[in-house]
């Protein structure tokens, strides 16, 4: 049976709500069996998002209608990036097109944005207090996102996710030339430092001082809150999906749209994220938190990998 | 509605050669920008055998693709030598020396950094504008002239000897990876010769080491502020 590539497209949105969770208790699940520790259910997400759908949601005093208003926008962005990318398919679907690589980073930076707007007006000092630590972190992180995209223009002369995988697809020199590994390790950087990971933060700490990312939402509650958690697991699986079915392993995803293959790309995406959350999980265990003022220097690291791809990629067209 | 097509035009990938030899000089010049950060001095030790083994692996690829039977001598020579002796010989030296030399950057991780990155740019555009018209690899002889510039940035930005040591056997790398590419024919007596240079280098930095750090505690070279007669 044939799929029309809307309902594809609808798939592709409907897998990354509906997983997302999922992916984000795997992980944890793994985390905790390398630390020795039994740790929570797989499952463990929904029931908490379930739990905090049932919970009041509580509105500080001096905070107005953006307050509110700040997760469902970002849950909304994080339900139109999953459209632009190829999750399932090798071939572009219709509102594929509709934005390229930086299309889906101004949604993402929007949805990051809207969060820190509602945590500053909060008038709570910690929410402040990671609202602009995450601002100037999203600032420094910047520069490595656009030399990726560079990276992605010069070699596929777009700057579509789609034609970045087909390239990698089309032959191993493509996919093992220098400047592409480069560009993959230098996102594999940037999605440690935006999934709020280890080096640069504890995910799991309830440690107020070292928060970044996880320091915005501290003020919500309820439903609110849900929407929040959500969509930070949703923006997991978007950014694994860019660096897994973009940059490191573009295969497995379905060229028809033959419907058992396109819900086959699903399990092998699945496989795939849970082999990078390992990775991640494997690092957590391994490396301490970088100090807050030493984080500048994992950056550094990152905007370095990437400017040498373009370097080469210029230079040498390696 | 049929799935869209894409219809791009990308840059060719570079032929198997050239591309696992630059994906080497890149790994030559990433060992160099984590020398620069690095806090232990026996960590910079084993970078530099990590780079020199790079430089090995080098020597064998060139050997096998380019048939040249001096090449294995060279990469035996070379892994003998750099990969084995002198990383055993330095960190001997600096058995029961303090070999801590965190914080003795001149300028903060990230400034060093991005000025290497400068720097290592640099190196890369000379290179292009040199016209060379044969099938070696540019980018990897760029590479090893950016190798060259941050080693000299190493030994420039860091204010210990044994950063200074490392940068000097770093620097020398850096140029065999250019020889390397450039030259893989080189008579395997020249190539000698350079190894008996870098033996000598290694001696003359172990004394230096030694009686630098028995004068003053340290291996600092911040204290050799003053010109005594």
């Amino acid at each position: 049976m044939e799929l029309s590539v809307y309902t594809i497209q609808l798939v592709q949105d409907l897998m990354v709500v509906g997983l997302a969770p999922f992916l984000s208790g795997a992980i944890s699940h793994m985390e905790a069996r390398l630390q020795g520790r039994r740790g929570p259910r797989i499952l463990q997400p929904y029931y908490d998002l379930a739990k905090l759908f049932s919970k009041e949601t509580l509105v500080p005093e001096q905070a107005s209608w953006v307050f509110l208003a700040a997760p469902v926008v970002a849950f909304t962005c994080y339900l139109i990036v999953p459209l632009l990318i190829p999750e399932l398919t090798t071939f572009g679907l219709p509102l594929g097109y509709m934005g390229d690589i930086l299309g889906g980073a101004f949604f993402l930076a929007l949805a990051a944005f809207s969060i820190s707007v509602a945590a500053a007006e909060t008038g709570g000092p910690y929410a402040q207090l990671g609202s602009s630590r995450a601002m100037t972190f999203a600032a420094l992180i910047e520069p490595t996102i656009l030399f990726v995209t560079f990276v992605v223009a010069i070699i596929t002369t777009t700057d579509l996710p789609y034609a970045e995988a087909a390239t990698a697809r089309a032959s191993l020199g493509q996919a093992v030339r220098p400047s592409h590994i480069l560009a993959a390790f230098a996102f594999f950087l940037a999605v440690l430092s935006d999934t709020a990971r280890i080096p640069v933060e504890t995910h799991s700490s309830t440690l107020e001082f070292g928060m970044i990312d996880e320091a915005r939402t501290l003020e919500h509650s309820g439903a609110a809150m849900a929407l929040l958690k959500w969509g930070s697991a949703m923006k997991q699986v978007i950014l694994y999906v860019l660096l897994i079915n973009v940059f490191a392993a573009p295969w497995g995803l379905s060229s028809t749209r033959d419907a058992s293959s396109v819900l086959l790309a699903i399990p092998i995406f699945f496989g795939k994220a849970l082999g990078v959350g390992f990775l991640f999980a494997l690092i957590d265990n391994s490396f301490s938190k970088l100090r807050l003022f030493k984080i500048t220097e994992f950056m550094a690291a990152a905007f370095l990998l990437s400017v040498l791809a373009i370097l080469i990629l210029y230079v040498g067209h390696a | 509605m049929g799935p869209a097509l894409l219809a791009v035009s990308t840059l060719a990938a570079p032929p198997a050669f050239s591309g696992v030899a630059d994906a080497i000089a890149l790994l030559v010049v990433l060992a160099e920008f984590a020398m620069l950060r690095s806090a232990l001095a026996r960590t910079q030790v084993r970078l530099y055998a990590f780079q020199s083994l790079c430089v090995v692996g080098l020597a064998v690829l060139l050997a096998a693709l380019r048939h040249v039977p001096e090449a294995y001598a060279v990469a035996g020579i070379s892994f003998l030598i750099k990969v084995v002796v002198i990383p055993a010989v330095v960190l001997r030296l600096l058995a029961g020396v303090e070999t801590e030399v965190a914080g003795s950057e001149r300028l903060k991780v990230a400034s060093m950094t991005l000025i290497a990155l400068a720097v290592a740019a640099f190196g890369l555009f000379i290179l292009e504008a040199v016209p060379v018209t044969s099938t070696l690899p540019v980018a990897a002889l760029g590479l090893a002239m950016a190798a060259v510039l941050v080693a000299f940035l190493l030994v420039i930005l860091r204010a210990d000897v044994v950063s200074q040591a490392i940068g000097f056997f770093a620097l020398e790398n850096g140029v065999s990876v250019a020889s390397l590419v450039l030259a893989s024919r080189l008579p395997l007596l020249a190539e000698v010769t350079f190894f008996f240079d870098l033996l000598v280098a290694v001696v003359f930095f172990g004394v230096l080491v030694r009686v630098h750090h028995g004068r003053t505690g340290t291996l600092s070279t911040e204290v050799l502020d003053r010109l005594r007669g």
